[in-house]
């Protein structure tokens, strides 16, 4: 990035900050913040272990530094502005989440477009809140699109603030589904024999609550399928499934034929056959249900974390709090694209062009020297991809 | 009362009741025998057995015991030991409470000595989130985490559990174990503890009689400090490549890893260290992070010895101490044995330059 560019953006940066109101975390002054100064060359040093205190009033604060990056810590500390984790003495931390279109297995970097990434990232999102909602049931949830390639959540729910790294990767586990074991998911109960009969055990998926509950949706979502089609049809469909041949197709359809309410109940004790289909809809529902989060993130509890509201170095878009009904709506090409960069153009060189969709708009790009509307140029130039020009 | 507090000394009562017996542990150390010889018992029975022994029958000898066992196992200052010791003391409280739950209420009424569910959940502040359904508990997540922690079993990792609400469907023994493990870490807290000369001096002998078990028993070869300093020079070179972001084959990372870990490093800080240096290689350390986590649980595997690691080409840099032994353990032991212990700054404690999120 040559000078002059710098010197633009930084300059835009500050005209942004001057007419934007923000919105600080909750104890501000008890969070370490950073930030990422526009310097020359690539290496970004961050200027961190500052508080509040010391950075002062943080919107003259930007508007004085209109630094290129800004982060707070997802940690409260006694002492925020220590130079040392030790001294900085730790007190709680959020628990946050991030999901980066880099690191999504259904991405095809260099395939997929900006856009298209940033709509897997929102399944993604969608798919996290149902976990954070629902299973865990929290209630302080800070959404916040990343103004980059995805989306963050910022948990501060008061019950969860003390946990340690340890314990956070069981969170991070959970919702990914890592090492969720099917025979963990079994309750075994001994019941009384009918008549003469020995007593036996009766196996059944815990279906109350999570990865349990994922399953059982899934593998009854596939039993009424079966019920629907023609027996052929049905035992076909049961032959597809590796180890399942002629004899448990059969078993297993009977058993949802005859036994529905048994298998809705989770009782996998009606056929082997059963307990093997309903592994696979275990393996299943962690393939489509689980939330891809970046772990290192959320287990980090000094880690620090992009400020909702300021401006992301690297694309020129903002940093954008969702409210929850907010997400369906949002799409971050155009609502993160910030009103200080629209409606005039600037002249840049661009030595990268391409496709760039921005502000609802899709623009290719030639290389070379041009006149482009200022979110466009900003977007280049942040990325590297033009340098500014005179004008 | 007393009986109480001395089947449950852990008790916040019962550390009440022992500060208001007005006599200051320096006087029960040098004059009450009894005492000293049963906290001695603890230490010792829980380093052997794994268990506490039996209490006295005179509940203030049983009661004062416990505060001096803890003193000893101040003195003794080995984390393998404190670990021991809260782990016999938790294992006792367990199998008393256990006892009492299933006492009837005629028996209760006749004795004080019984404790109740509700008495250990307000003890450790649990009766708000924990609340009997049919069949059995469910307790907040957020609790839930820490104190299923320190159990290794699958079925207390929180993705196999029912999630909903924000709670835990637990069964009765389950909730006796997490009670447990409250006891346990309870116990640990606060421990080892700096002890005052006049009560160190006059608890010489008995310290060092357990500093002999734990000798016999070899537990203190656990190492557990990292001083990447004294690392021998073949992980200094991996680790250093590592952080520089290249790519390391798979022999090479399991065998930096390996190292790492039977130092004592969990896979959390050892990610950690991989990223130090390498803000630039964060493509690089989720790789190499990916990785640790995905194989086998090196846990498992010790790091290979320096014959394996010459025939794979990561012998590299070998200085003197590495003619005289035959494994990078070896060497790394070696070197910490050779350092003053007031010098060694375990990594871990300085740490603390994590990557911003993005
Ligand atoms: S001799 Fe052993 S310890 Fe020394 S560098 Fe070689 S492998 Fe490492």
């Amino acid at each position: 990035m040559e000078e002059r560019t710098r010197a633009y953006l930084r300059g835009r940066f500050r005209d942004h900050y001057r007419r934007t109101e923000l919105t600080l975390p909750p104890a501000a002054n008890e969070r370490e913040w950073g930030y990422i100064p526009w310097t020359e060359g690539p290496d970004t040093t961050m200027v961190r272990h500052r508080s509040l205190l010391e950075l002062g009033d943080l919107e003259e604060f930007l508007v004085r530094k209109r630094p290129r990056h800004v982060y707070f810590s997802a940690g409260r500390f006694r002492d925020p502005g220590a130079g040392s984790m030790h001294e900085k003495d730790w007190q709680s931390a959020d628990l946050v989440f991030d999901l980066d279109a880099d690191h999504l297995p259904n991405v095809t970097l260099g395939e997929d477009s900006y856009a298209e990434m940033l709509a897997t990232c929102k399944d993604a999102l969608l798919r996290l809140l149902d976990f954070l909602e629902d299973d865990f049931a929290f209630e302080d949830l800070e959404i916040v699109f990343s103004g980059g390639r995805g989306y963050h959540v910022h948990v501060r729910d008061e019950s969860i603030r003390h946990l340690d790294r340890e314990h956070r990767r069981e969170v991070v586990d959970y919702v990914r589904g890592i090492g969720l074991e099917f025979e963990e998911l079994i309750e075994t109960e001994t019941v009384a024999g009918l008549g003469r009969k020995t007593p036996t055990e009766r196996r059944t998926l815990r279906t109350e609550g999570g990865w349990g509950a994922r399953t059982h949706d899934r593998f009854m979502a596939f039993v009424d399928e079966l019920l629907a089609l023609e027996e052929e049809a049905a035992l076909e469909r049961l032959r597809e499934f590796d180890g399942i041949g002629e004899g448990k197709a059969t078993a297993t359809l009977n058993a949802a034929r005859n036994n529905r309410e048994g298998l809705e109940a989770g009782n996998v004790t009606v056929h082997t056959a059963v307990a093997q289909l309903a592994e696979r809809f275990a393996e299943r529902a962690v393939e489509a249900d689980n939330a891809p989060i970046d772990e290192p993130v959320t287990t980090d509890t000094n880690r620090l974390i992009r400020l909702p509201g300021s401006l992301h170095g690297g694309s020129g878009l903002e940093t954008v709090r969702l409210e929850r009904d907010e997400i369906d709506a949002f799409d971050p090409l155009v609502d993160a694209v910030p009103e200080t960069f629209t409606g005039h153009e600037i002249r840049v060189d661009v030595a990268d062009g391409g496709e760039v969709e921005l502000g609802g708009d899709s623009f290719t790009v030639p290389e070379g020297d041009q006149s482009l509307p200022e979110y466009v140029a900003v977007f280049l130039m942040a990325r590297g991809r033009a340098e500014k020009e005179k004008e | 009362m007393e009986r109480l507090h001395a089947r449950y000394p852990f008790l916040e009562a019962a550390r009440e009741a022992v500060a208001t017996e007005a006599v200051d542990l320096a006087t029960i150390v040098e004059q009450d025998g009894a005492v000293v010889e049963r906290a001695t018992q603890r230490v010792v029975t829980a380093l052997e057995d794994g268990e506490i022994g039996d209490a006295r029958r005179d509940p203030r000898t049983e009661l004062l015991s416990y505060p001096v066992a803890r003193v000893l196992v101040s003195l003794v200052d080995e984390g393998i030991l404190v670990r021991k010791y809260a782990r016999a003391e938790a294992e006792a409280a367990y199998e008393r409470f256990t006892a009492d739950f299933e006492d009837t209420v005629e028996l209760k009424s006749v004795s004080s000595s019984g404790l109740e569910l509700e008495d250990l959940l307000r003890e450790f502040d649990l009766e708000d989130d924990v609340r009997s359904t049919d069949g059995g508990y469910r307790i907040g997540v957020g609790r839930y985490l820490p104190l299923a922690a320190g159990l290794r079993d699958d079925r207390w990792r929180l993705v196999n559990r029912a999630l909903s609400g924000g709670e835990v469907p637990i069964e009765d023994d389950e909730l006796h174990a997490l009670l447990r493990e409250a006891i346990r870490g309870r116990i640990e807290e606060g421990l080892p503890f700096a002890v005052p000369d006049a009560i160190a001096t006059s608890l010489e002998d008995e310290a060092a009689e357990i500093r002999e078990v734990l000798a016999d028993l070899e537990l203190t070869r656990e190492i557990d400090t990292v001083v990447p300093d004294l690392f021998p020079p073949c992980m200094k070179a991996l680790l250093d490549d590592i952080q520089k972001g290249e790519h390391l084959p798979h022999h090479s990372r399991f065998a930096i890893t390996a190292f790492l870990t039977s130092i004592g490093m969990s896979t959390d800080e050892i990610v950690e260290l991989y990223r130090v240096n390498s803000s630039f290689g964060e493509e690089m350390t989720r790789y190499q992070t990916d990785h640790i986590g995905g194989e086998t649980s090196p846990t498992e595997y010790s790091p290979p010895s320096c014959a394996t690691m010459q025939s794979y080409g990561d012998c590299v840099n070998k200085d003197d101490l590495c003619e005289r032994i035959p494994h990078p353990m070896a060497y790394y032991e070696k070197r910490i044995e050779q350092t003053d212990e007031d010098d060694l700054e375990d990594w871990r404690e300085e740490s603390g330059e994590p990557a911003a999120g993005d």
